[in-house]
């Protein structure tokens, strides 16, 4: 286990460097010259042009740039914003807080409510609630979230009043201490169900499908056959077999959670990572969108390493050592 | 000798909203304390259902069960939950054709070995189920260290000893082995029956094979049942069964296997296929296959006769006119 908890953190740390790598390469090869937008369009000084080269660091060859990049972004430089002049970093850092609160908050609550439903309409196939979830189910997920985030926007915000419509705080209002947190929370409700809705949908058809696929087992037949309780057979031997494809969906879901929460960070006016991505887009800020995609691709790293020590927990077939 | 099991005019009928598969049909039989008995048949026959309908083991919703079945003078189809699940393992047990499913992925062959032994024992310490796993494991050729193992670290042989190993946990008096060899390759198969029967004479369980492969049931059976679309066509001794078979679709079913030490001749299969099981049939199930069938085998049903060597058969060709 211990042998299979490195290797993977190690193949972790690969991807890191592969994603930094490619990220240094595509920026290299987009079309456009960095010094040229500095000096302006109508100048053309050698003398100057020498200067800033200089300065930037970009007469030097190309691999000592791009070790130049690396041991900075290890020092936790990730350069600077051309649009702002601010440090990335310090960009990211103040932006990423909102964007994990939301994404994880979401992604458990769709894991535990879809799981949870899951189960249940396995349990009790073909009756009147299996059918009627199954049916939201399906419902929901054919639901762009944009717009759902929209309808719920106007029913609970505009015409009944009783959630904010956008940000994550009262800016007017300046609470401190567990008002705060509760400010945060109830401007957080509305994003967080938009998102969870979307998202339960594939934790309910996964749970369902595959309780109901493990039930059907030779080894639970077996168990029938000793005499141990359904209940026994279920908390024990089902439940532990058919969470394992739930395991799975939910690392796919966070990596998309991180990364494919932007949308709604926007329609709520979130202050999170995805508005920052689309500001860097619109105004081509390249320090600014490598710093990003940099970190997500560690953020998605990180949560896959995790998600795959829990399922080598839940699964012995995957600790191959 | 005692009867371990007798089971009276069993039918399964598989039901859903359309249509209905009587899978089984006014199956009789008996088994005496000691024997060992096989039940084959093609695929489809109603073999391994038959089995799951005495270990109450089919689904209730679709299956329709009908008929006694007497273990140990309790009749198994109408017992309930509670007395139901103190019969099971401790006294019937059962052994399915995939070992390689027989066992939960994700949990230690110990674990599982631990759960299944406190169903009846439920005070039983670590060590006390550890030791009689060990006899267990000894007895089915199995080394210690699989105790610790989990299932995909053992091949499907060894997979199959632990099921056999986790069958006779609490000495069974009637085990049931549906298909439980056919997996494997002929020289494990060969091994495991021999053990089986060792085994058997040992602990005096009763044994059902249930299976499609003759040389297993002359292997390891003392008698033999043949089943074809879900009805008894010949029940009676082995040797007598298999050497002097009457029922033309044993004799259908022995021509289609080669023997070691016979003269050398064509195998013959039998024509047809297995009947449609969603309509009732009049008459004998195999006539249309069954090359001396006459106008009455396929009006009406043959009763199963008793003959003079103790075999039961269901053909009017063995004296079925006192049937009327």
């Amino acid at each position: 286990m211990t042998k299979y908890v490195i290797r993977r953190i190690f193949s972790g740390l690969l991807t890191a460097l592969i994603v930094f790598t490619l990220n240094f390469i595509i920026i290299k090869a987009a079309p456009g010259d960095p010094i040229k937008t500095l000096m302006g369009k109508d100048t053309n000084d050698p003398v100057l042009r020498a200067a800033l080269e200089e300065k930037w660091g970009l007469n030097e060859p190309e691999y000592v740039q791009y070790f130049n990049y690396l041991t900075n972004a290890l020092r936790g430089d990730l350069g600077t914003s051309i649009i702002y002049n601010q440090s990335v970093a310090s960009m990211i850092g103040s932006r990423w807080g909102p964007t994990v609160l939301l994404g994880l908050v979401a992604a458990i609550l769709a894991l535990l409510i879809g799981t949870f439903l899951g189960i249940f309409a396995a349990q009790h196939e073909g009756g009147i609630m299996d059918g009627l979830f199954s049916m939201v189910s399906y419902a929901l997920d054919a639901m762009p979230p944009f717009w759902l985030g929209l309808m719920l926007m106007i029913v609970f915000a505009s015409r009944l009043g009783w959630l904010p419509t956008n940000g994550m705080t009262d800016v007017r209002a300046g609470y401190t201490g567990f008002a705060y947190v509760l400010d945060v929370a109830r401007h957080m409700v509305l994003p967080c169900l938009t998102l969870t809705l979307v998202s339960i949908p594939g934790y309910f058809r996964i749970a369902k499908s595959s309780v109901l696929q493990v039930s059907n087992e030779d080894f639970i037949t077996t168990l029938r056959a000793t005499g141990m309780s359904e209940r026994k057979i279920f908390d024990k031997y089902i439940f532990r077999n058919a969470i394992l494809p739930t395991i799975t969906l939910f690392g796919i879901t966070m990596a998309f959670l991180i990364t494919g929460i932007t949308l709604i960070e926007i329609v709520f006016s979130w202050p999170g990572m995805g508005r920052l991505t689309m500001t860097a887009i619109n105004q081509r800020d390249y320090p600014a969108l490598m710093g990003i995609y940099l970190v997500v691709a560690i953020c998605v790293s990180v949560v896959m390493i995790i998600v795959d020590i829990v399922y080598a927990l839940f699964d012995p077939r995957i600790r191959y050592d | 000798m005692e009867t371990v099991l007798e089971v009276k005019d069993l039918c399964v009928t598989y039901q859903n909203k359309s249509r209905s598969v009587y899978a089984v049909k006014d199956v009789s039989f008996s088994i005496n304390q000691g024997d060992s008995l096989g039940i084959v048949g093609e695929s489809g026959s109603g073999k391994s259902t038959l089995a799951m309908a005495i270990l109450r083991l089919l689904p209730p919703k679709t299956a329709k069960v009908t008929g006694e079945a007497y273990f140990q003078g309790k009749e198994l189809l109408t017992l309930d939950d509670a007395s139901l699940r103190e019969i099971r393992w401790k006294h019937l047990a059962v052994v399915f054709q995939k070992a390689m499913n027989a066992l939960s992925p994700v949990h230690r062959i110990s674990t599982q070995i631990e759960d299944i032994y406190r169903q009846h024992e439920p005070k039983a310490t670590r060590q006390e189920i550890r030791q009689r796993s060990q006899e267990l494991f000894q007895m089915v050729g199995l080394p210690d260290r699989v105790y610790r193992l989990y299932p995909h670290e053992m091949s499907g042989g060894m997979l199959q000893r632990v099921a056999i190993a986790i069958s006779l946990l609490h000495s069974p008096q009637l085990l049931i082995f549906d298909e439980a060899t056919t997996a494997l390759d002929v020289v494990t198969q060969g091994q495991i029956l021999e053990e089986v029967v060792r085994l058997e004479k040992a602990l005096n369980t009763t044994r059902i094979m249930i299976t499609h492969d003759m040389s297993v049931v002359s292997a390891s059976c003392t008698k033999t049942a043949v089943m074809y679309a879900g009805q008894m066509m010949e029940i009676g001794q082995t040797r007598d069964v298999l050497k002097r078979p009457m029922h033309p679709y044993t004799q259908g079913l022995l021509h289609s296997f080669p023997t070691l030490t016979g003269e050398r001749k064509t195998l013959e299969s039998i024509p047809g296929s297995l009947p449609d099981l969603s309509v009732e049939h009049a008459g004998c199930v195999f006539a249309p296959r069954c090359p001396f069938a006459t106008d009455r085998c396929h009006a009406k049903r043959p009763a199963a006769r008793q003959m003079e060597d103790g075999r039961t058969v269901a053909c009017w060709r063995y004296g079925g006119e006192s049937d009327g």
